[in-house]
């Protein structure tokens, strides 16, 4: 017999410090849909613009980064089972980062280069090195590692070359310093952040929460496995070569092994689907399956745009547009919206009424919200990123136009959900559990 | 007093919140041990590393202890052998949506 492991509770963090990052994420979720909706124009012309780069932020900083910091925080601990380093940096590190996040944000809106935006992204990345360094102290006191726990170590060393690149460009953007090509460094900056972080990321928790929550039991990982070793040497091998201008058949060569490696993942969770016990897609699970539908469309999509020469310049910036589109509303906010409907319920549950077990009626994480309205804003959402997608790629304003407004409905719908889900926690006391 | 059959029944209370099913028909409960004045509960849950293992031992604890107040309750929880979805009642894989049980 294995000895149990350590207890949930004691090494959960904070309540208050974790809800943070989701109730901020939450709130960027909504910002970054109605500034969209606002931003029609901006969002059909080239892909390196001052508007376009604080949404692009909004999206990746406020809301996508903002909660895979509140999710890593709840997590790591009970899927290493190891208490976090410290609840209190976690704490420093939010208001940190969202002055900085915020100040970046208003300084690429209004192109304010120069000094403010390099104070605000030198404040993100100093949070960004707390996070790194919480995280990294937790995994100090792990005793048995296993797959997530690799993913989620490799994603820290992207996140941090993310977070220095994207500061040598904010630098560069108001003193310029960096000879080679701005948007080679661009290059970088987005695909530590979108694979080497956020997918990584992605592939480590999806790992642990899709079997988790489908039941899924006697499944081999040895996909997972491949998808680890073939992303980290696509990812770094790429850097190299962007870093140091090497040859193009190696170029070629690492987006192949990135691809392959991105494959095998998706090998991955269909391995793990199929052996699901819960045949049921419950409202969280329906998300992330789309959501890891355009993640397979996304890595189809990249490839080609990488090797297919496109001539007409409209057509290339419209495509490129879409992709990022794909990736960002397509694959992470559709997954990041479904996850939330597991974890947030799962967080106000466990800190609300999980030492009323068995004494006396408590809710099922399903009953916290309202399924019809989550129902509801699933199709909504659904619809509204199709449409934001052909209107990307065909440059139709008024296509673009009806499918940001549904997006935008559906993040109120989500806001009004994952409130009411809070909202119980108010009504029903506050226990404190100890940190 | 409390019988195996009494205790299983009302270990029916407790309920994973996020499959909706009790502990019982889930299949975690794998032996309930009464002697004169003591009962052993040997149970599992479906993940190791699972977020809930405090709350729902803390919940299969209260009840045996309601079901009589004058034995000490001790709880083991195991992970070997390990648990399997076989292992859940027909009520319970048909909710998780298993139209027909088919034979793994």
């Amino acid at each position: 017999m294995n000895a149990p492991a350590a207890l949930a509770s004691t090494l959960a963090p904070p309540f208050s410090m974790v809800s943070k990052y989701f109730i901020a994420s939450l709130f960027s979720f909504v910002l970054l849909c109605g500034v969209m909706v606002l931003s029609v124009p901006e969002l059909q012309g080239h892909h390196f613009q001052p508007k376009l780069l604080a949404l692009t932020h909004i999206a990746t900083l406020g809301w996508i980064t903002m909660i895979i910091f509140g999710a890593m925080f709840q997590l790591v601990p009970v899927v290493l089972e190891v208490r976090l380093f410290s609840a209190r940096l976690g704490e420093v590190q939010f208001w940190l980062y969202t002055v900085g996040t915020a100040g970046l944000v208003y300084g690429f809106w209004f192109f304010r280069v120069g000094a403010h935006l390099t104070a605000s992204a030198a404040i993100v990345t100093l949070a960004m090195l707390l996070f790194i360094i919480n995280i990294v102290a937790t995994m100090g006191r792990v005793k048995q590692w296993n797959l997530t726990g690799l993913f989620l170590l490799f994603s820290l060393v992207y996140l941090g070359i993310t977070a220095v690149a994207g500061l040598l460009l904010s630098i560069n953007l108001g003193y310029p310093f960096i000879s080679r090509i701005h948007l080679d460094y661009l290059k970088i900056h987005a695909h530590m952040g979108f694979i080497g972080w956020v997918a990584m990321v992605i592939m480590g928790v999806g790992l642990k929460l899709i079997p988790m929550f489908g039941l899924s039991h006697g499944f081999s990982t040895k996909p997972a496995r491949a998808a680890l070793v073939l992303v980290n040497v696509g990812l770094l091998g790429l850097s190299i070569e962007w870093l140091f201008t090497g040859a193009e058949w190696l170029l070629t060569s690492y987006v192949v092994i990135l691809v392959l490696g991105l494959l095998a993942f998706i090998v991955q969770l269909v391995l793990i689907l199929k052996h699901r016990m819960r045949r049921i897609f419950d409202l969280g699970m329906k998300h992330s399956v789309v959501a890891f539908s355009y993640f397979l469309l996304s890595i189809i999509f990249g490839f080609v745009l990488a090797v297919v020469e496109i001539d007409d310049v409209k057509l290339r910036e419209g495509l490129i547009l879409m992709y990022g589109g794909m990736i960002m509303l397509g694959f992470f906010s559709m997954l990041i919206v479904g996850q939330m409907y597991k974890i947030v319920p799962f967080l106000v549950w466990f800190h609300t009424f999980s030492d009323k077990v068995g004494k006396e009626p408590v809710p099922m994480l399903k009953d916290m919200f309202s399924e019809k309205v989550g129902n509801m804003q699933f199709w909504i959402l659904n619809a509204g990123i199709v449409l934001v997608l052909v209107g990307l790629g065909s440059s139709q304003s008024m296509v673009l136009t009806i499918g940001l407004t549904a997006m935008f409905i559906a993040s109120l719908m989500v806001a009004f959900n994952i409130a009411a889900v809070f909202r119980l926690r108010s009504r029903h006391g506050n226990k404190r559990i100890p940190a | 007093m409390a019988t195996r059959e009494s205790l299983r029944e009302a270990l029916k209370m407790v309920i994973d919140p996020e499959l909706g099913l009790n502990l019982v028909d889930l299949g975690l409960i794998y032996d309930i041990d009464l002697d004169e004045d003591s009962i052993h509960i040997t149970m599992t849950l479906t993940t190791a590393g699972c977020p809930l293992h405090e709350s729902m031992i803390e919940a299969v604890r209260h009840v045996a202890q309601s079901a009589d107040l004058t034995k000490s309750v001790f709880i083991d929880l195991v992970w070997d052998p390990p648990w399997t979805p076989e292992r859940m009642s027909e009520d319970a894989k048909k909710a998780l949506g298993w139209a027909a049980v088919r034979e793994p």
